[in-house]
């Protein structure tokens, strides 16, 4: 999935200034997925939702801190969650057919060696189907294909667990809010032992630009 | 996963330009401190921690990509890509036979042997991808990409972009505007 151009972005201004404007179009890009994705036969838009994700929480990961208030920290953590699980869904997309694949493979293999045990005779004796090379290897294959199924089920109702979650918390609005705050410098402790407070205090955009 | 390592000086007010000097030095130093027994293959913590690192710079090259010289980080983008592809694809089959032996150890023992089947089919591209790690690294070697990304670094903290790479810096270039790393998992999970 490509991504969407980020307009503005200026070398020679401040860095905190670039990174909002960046992290406000991965944020919607994130966002434009739903309801598309809210379908769980949309493969696609489960995983490009996914890389949308990534791309979300790799920025906060560089911006979070220097840059913006409090909450940007926490989307961190939703985002990752919510790529770990999208990642996790997809992972089953993409095992299943692989193991089924395997399955299709060795089942061909046996019936071909089925076929070499009638030699020249008039027709197949059912007995010659069972006990073949790999009739083993298939209850275990089905098996993992049942899991991998069941647990994409799973997953999928745990994704919309938690995006209803983020959108219960106003997890948009609330990193709009906190890329728009700029965290203080802190003061450096004066020469009467007067310390500055350890962690620094978080001012919104206007506060600082009145 | 071995945490990053902190960027001296990153502030709201620097420059993005100079943010981005200083972050790509320091995730550059990252990589090749991860790089060390990374083809050992029996400690697959290694590869994920020097995977983590190529991911994190490449991100801040995106991140940065209007600080540099358009023709220089190019290049550079393109090798610290292919890089954390080929560590994906070595990782990748690292956690799925992780996955298969738990798998194998919750289910019946007649399950066990169809479990077995695919884990070797897995643990071949496992072993296949390490020998392309290899590869990949003694290109990176022979190509001084340490050296390249220490130069971009240095070029990030002036502005010398040629004005042909870039005319306008209010429509600057998708700084995501190709291949997805490997972890998008298209290819290998």
């Amino acid at each position: 999935m490509k991504a969407r151009r980020v307009k503005g972005l200026d070398p020679d201004s401040p860095l905190a200034d670039n990174l909002q404007r960046i992290v406000a179009v991965r944020l919607d890009e994130l966002c434009s997925f739903v309801p598309r994705a809210l379908d769980p036969a949309q493969v696609k838009a489960l995983h490009d939702m996914r890389i949308a994700a990534k791309r979300l929480r790799y920025i906060l990961e560089v911006a979070a801190e220097p840059c913006f208030g409090a909450y940007a920290l926490t989307a961190i953590k939703r985002t990752k969650d919510l790529q770990d699980l999208l990642g996790e869904l997809h992972d089953c997309d993409v095992q299943l057919p692989r193991v089924r694949a395997v399955h299709d493979d060795l089942r061909a293999a046996d019936a071909l060696e089925a076929r070499a045990r009638a030699g020249g005779a008039p027709d197949l004796d059912p007995t010659l189907a069972s006990g073949t090379p790999h009739a083993e290897a298939w209850r275990g294959l089905e098996t993992l294909a049942i899991y991998l199924e069941a647990r994409r089920g799973l997953l999928f109702e745990r994704f919309l667990e938690l995006w209803r979650a983020m959108e219960r918390d106003g997890f948009r609005a609330r990193l709009e809010f906190a890329i728009a705050e700029r965290p203080l410098a802190v003061t450096p402790p004066s020469q009467d032992g007067n310390g500055a407070s350890p962690s620094a205090v978080v001012a919104s955009r206007a506060e600082i630009d009145g | 996963m071995a945490k990053a390592r902190d960027i001296p000086g990153l502030a709201p007010e620097l420059t993005y330009r100079e943010a981005a000097a200083r972050t790509v030095s320091v995730r550059a130093e990252e990589l090749f401190h991860h790089a060390a027994g990374v083809l050992d293959m029996s400690d697959i913590e290694r590869v994920h921690d020097m995977r983590v690192a190529s991911r994190r710079l490449r991100a801040v090259l995106e991140i940065y990509e209007p600080c540099f010289p358009r023709k220089q980080l190019r290049g550079i983008l393109d090798d610290v890509k292919a890089l954390a592809d080929t560590l994906g694809e070595r990782r990748d089959p690292d956690v799925q036979l992780a996955q298969l032996d738990e798998f194998a150890s919750a289910v019946k023992p007649a399950d066990r042997p169809g479990v077995e089947v695919f884990a070797e089919r897995v643990e071949a591209e496992q072993g296949a991808a390490n020998q392309a790690l290899a590869s990949a690294l003694a290109d990176l070697e022979e190509s001084d990409l340490r050296g390249r990304l220490a130069a971009l670094a240095a070029s990030a903290a002036h502005d010398d972009r040629d004005a042909h790479d870039d005319p306008d810096p209010y429509d600057v270039r998708d700084p995501y505007d190709d291949r997805e790393p490997h972890d998008d998992r298209e290819a290998a999970a």
